[in-house]
Parts: C-alpha cells; structure tokens; sequence
C-alpha cells in the first residue's frame, strides 16, 4: 500500500476547499483537521461536527449463504439483532488475536454491509469474501448532541434512524443508507452516500450549521470515550477479553474462528487488561510508554539508584494517549497486569520523566456522576461500542460484562 | 504566515528579540502552526545556563512533540507562566503572549549570528 498513490475521497476537493491539512492514513489520504483539532472536538461534545469516513471499507455481503457465513467468522452474533440493525463485531484470528473490529449493517434478511477499518478491507474480505464497494459511497458522520437536529432539515429519514439501527433514505433521488452509529461517545448518524452525489450531500450538511471535523478530533474524541483504535488497543496479540470487550462474543452460538483460544483465556482469566489513566497534568502519556507503579517509583528515587520510572516494577504499556480536551488532562488507554485495581498510583516514563497518574476505568467522557447523582444516568448505555468500564472488583471479566450494550433499549 | 522584522529566528524555528542584554524566545508562527493546537509547554528552569542549540523546553501539541533549543548562550531569568497554563496561547499569539523564556546574554552580538525576518521567511517558503 505505500508504494501507491493513496486513494480518495469523493470528498477531497472540499476539504482542500475548506483549507484542510491532509495527512496520509490507512492508505488513504484524508483530512486531520481544518479549524484545529480542539475546536473541532469541542463542537462535536457541545453542538455537532460531521466527519468524512470514506476510507472506512464496505464490503457487501449477500445471499442465502450470508447470515451463516457472518456467524461462523465473526465474534457476535446476530441472532441478538435483526434485519435494519447494526451490529459491532470482531474478526479474530485462530490465537484470539483481534484482526479487526467492524460495524455490520444488516441491511435485509440476505443483505449486510461489513465496514472493517481502512487497511483491514482485504484482511476482511479474505475471510467473509462479498463485494468490496468502498469506491463507490462516501460516509459521512454527522455527530454530537445536535447531530439529528441539524441533519433533519438535510435529510429528515437520515436523522430519525434509530440508535444501532439503519434505514433507507433518499438524497436527491439517490438511494442512501443511514445507520445510528458512531466513533465519538456523542448520538449522531452516519451516512452511506452515491460518489456522484456525496460533494453536495457534504455541503448540504455544513450549510445546516454542521462543523467540519478531521481525523485529529475523530482520535481524541474516540479516546476520551474509551473506544478502541484497532492498531493500539486491538490487534496482534490482543484479544477481546484483554479489551474490556467480552460482550461482542457470543459464546451461546456455535463455532467462530479464535473461539478455543478465547475460551481458554476466559477460564484463566486475561493475564492484562485496558484501563484508563488520568494523568495529574496536563502533559499527555503516549502511546508505547511504560507504566510503573508509583510507590516503588517514589522508593527507588529515594534510594538514588536511577531514574525513577525505570527501576520500578513494570505495570503495563500505553497503549493511545493524548490531551482530553474537555478534561484538561493529559489520558491515556493503557494495558495493565491483572491485579490493577481501580486508584492505584502509577508513574509513566516518558522521554526520561516520571508523568505520575491514577488508573481508573477506560472512559473519560461523559464524565461519571458524582456520588448521590441519579443512578439512571450514570447506567444509561450511551455509545456504540463502549468497552463496559472494569468493576472495583475485578474478579469477572468474560461472563459478567453487558452481552447487548449495542442496541438502544 | 508572519514574520515580523524585530527580531532574529533560528532555522530550528525559535525567534529571539533582544532588550538590552535580556533576550526573549519563543517559537514561530510557522513552527506553531505545523504543531497544531498546543496542549502542553514544558518549560526551563530559571536560572539554568544554555548554550546556543541546548535543549530549552518542549512544546506538544494533540498530534505530536517538539524541542525548543536555545538560539543563543545565555541564562534564564524568567519564564512564562502564562503560556504554561494556557498553552493555546502559543497558537493564537506566538510572537507575543506566547513567547516561552527570557535569557540573559553576555554577549548579543551572536544575535546577529541568527537569520534576519527575510532569510528566515526564505527559509520556511522554500
């Protein structure tokens, strides 16, 4: 892939238009951010931002075969959803490994669009095959808490999809797909448009009062919602489990591929897990990072012996961090020894310092009630595919976690 | 991009505007819009002394990191604050609020060591 040209969106020349900087990613070339990355993350947590996410893959897959075919590759399963729902899902390899996670549209009883990560979109089709219809569409991701009320006026059946549902809606004549789904912890809807017609679709939607927003907001927003980035907290060596992720596994249906291999790691339980780290400051831990824990830290730097964060016990690695914008501190995703528990101190090397903070569980946003606040919006399932935050205790991790957090109630 | 005529600029993207023998740096307007929205500024001590091309801080933004160096030998004598706390006032104001340290110099004539606003904007437009 990095030998090529890298491809398109049919959205390109607006973001040139609108003065974007175009940064290289999966194979593509796309937009990382027009006003700033900051304001763009804070429209979409306060009003709403729309993203192009045309380099996300579709692949069509259809036909009498199609719903086993899913079954059997995939780690969910469908039976807990229905024609008109979205589904979020995982292909694993035979070690549990995590090759991708994806969104599934179920579009009719044999119909399903398959939308795997940029640079998985052959990794994917090599294991469920279909038709890969990238080209064709562009997506359009219009998020935030006036996400449907801005979209309304553009396209009224669009911005009535459900929550993880999708629909048919029309744009100018030209048959479009909608689906309740989501990268950013907001409500919002994305869009499957025609290539022809997705440049004034695009326009349609800023003109409504919808901000422009580039793979920077996209990245911190999907962080401080404590969603995974395949490639940081998914993929070679990291298993669902070890995610927070056992709810997209459905272990009531037959055989998928990574099954014994997860089946196995449930009765020992993962040897690590992802957690949250909220820094004290706001410099933010990065990604490859080593994480210490602190009151050996502090000891060794009494002693003298060296830098601190080095000579400590060794906890975990970061595995995404960056500045939360609406915290203003520095967060990271980390994966930490079980054992972890939920306050413990932790110092993070970076560049020869000691970045000291606390472990808590991986969602930063929306922040959690205060104790005494209503219970009701502290338990709302609020996000497409929210890692379930770990409990205090952390005894159960595979069976215990919500099996059908993707659907609205 | 700006590149205003007071002061001198390194070809690692520091300007240094001299007062007397105190020299104030911070970082360009080109330099700060490359970084993106900055979100952390790591400052020196006062006090530390700094040769030409040392080590003066780090400035981060939400995409990636970056050294400051010091344009010239000197030591510093203040630091901003300001900035610390607010670091997106080194992408609004970068030859004003957002300048990072003050350095006394005993000698300023390295200033002139340093490129002028023309071969400095010669430099960041080619």
């Amino acid at each position: 892939m990095d030998d090529e040209a890298p491809r398109r969106s049919p959205l390109h020349d607006a973001h040139l238009a609108l003065g974007a900087r175009m940064v290289p990613f999966g194979g593509w070339e796309m937009p990382l951010a027009y006003e700033g990355t900051i304001a763009e993350h804070r429209a979409c947590r306060s009003a709403a931002v729309a993203f192009d996410v045309s380099h996300l893959g579709t692949v069509r897959v259809e036909g009498h075969e199609a719903f086993g075919l899913l079954q059997r590759t995939l780690t969910n399963d469908l039976r807990r959803v229905a024609p008109g729902r979205a589904q979020y899902t995982h292909l694993l390899a035979e070690d549990g490994s995590v090759l991708d996670d994806l969104i599934v549209w179920w579009l009719a009883e044999d119909r399903f669009d398959v939308m795997p990560n940029a640079s998985n979109t052959a990794r994917v089709r090599a294991a469920i095959g279909g038709e890969d219809t990238t080209a064709s569409r562009a997506v359009v991701a219009v998020q935030g808490p006036q996400a449907r009320e801005l979209l309304a006026p553009v396209a009224p059946g669009a911005a009535a999809v459900g929550r993880f549902h999708v629909a048919p809606f029309e744009w100018r004549g030209a048959p479009c797909m909608a689906a309740g789904t989501g990268y950013t912890g907001e409500d919002g809807v994305e869009c499957a448009v025609p290539a022809e017609v997705a440049l004034e679709f695009w326009e349609a939607v800023l003109g409504a009062g919808v901000v422009a927003a580039g793979l920077g907001a996209r990245d911190t927003l999907r962080l401080e919602a404590g969603l995974p980035l395949h490639g940081h907290e998914l993929g070679p060596g990291i298993t669902p489990l070890q995610a927070n992720l056992g709810w997209v596994i459905g272990w009531d249906k037959g055989d998928f591929r990574g099954r014994a291999a997860l089946e196995a790691e449930r009765r020992t339980g993962p040897s690590r897990r992802l957690w949250g780290l909220l820094a004290d400051g706001r410099q933010p831990p990065r990604e490859g990072s080593s994480v210490h824990a602190a009151a050996e830290a502090a000891e060794a730097a009494e002693a003298g012996t060296a830098a601190p964060a080095g000579t400590a016990r060794t906890v975990g690695t970061v595995s995404s961090g960056n500045f939360s914008p609406m915290l203003e501190r520095g967060i990271a995703l980390a994966f930490l020894d079980a054992g972890t528990s939920e306050g413990d101190r932790v110092v993070v090397a970076l560049r020869g310092r000691a970045l000291p903070a606390t472990v808590v569980p991986p969602r930063f946003w929306p922040p959690r009630a205060a104790p005494g606040a209503s219970p009701a919006v502290a338990s709302e399932p609020s996000a497409e595919s929210e890692p379930s935050a770990p409990s205090a205790s952390t005894a159960a991790v595979a069976g215990a976690v919500p099996s059908d957090r993707e659907g609205p109630a | 991009m700006e590149t205003p005529d007071d002061r001198r600029y390194s070809s690692d993207h520091e300007w240094a505007l001299a007062d007397g023998s105190r020299v104030r740096v911070g970082i360009t307007d080109y330099a700060q819009d490359a970084l993106g929205d900055v979100v952390f500024v790591d400052l020196p001590a006062v006090g530390k002394a700094v040769q030409a091309g040392d080590v003066l801080g780090e400035v981060e933004s939400t995409k990636s990191v970056s050294e400051v160096y010091a344009p010239v030998a000197g030591t510093v004598v203040a630091v901003n604050g300001g900035v610390a706390d607010a670091p997106e006032k080194l992408n609004r104001d970068p030859y004003g609020d957002g300048w990072l340290c003050e350095l006394e110099v005993a000698d300023t004539s390295v200033l002139g060591g340093l490129l002028d606003a023309a071969a400095y904007r010669a430099l960041t437009e080619s």
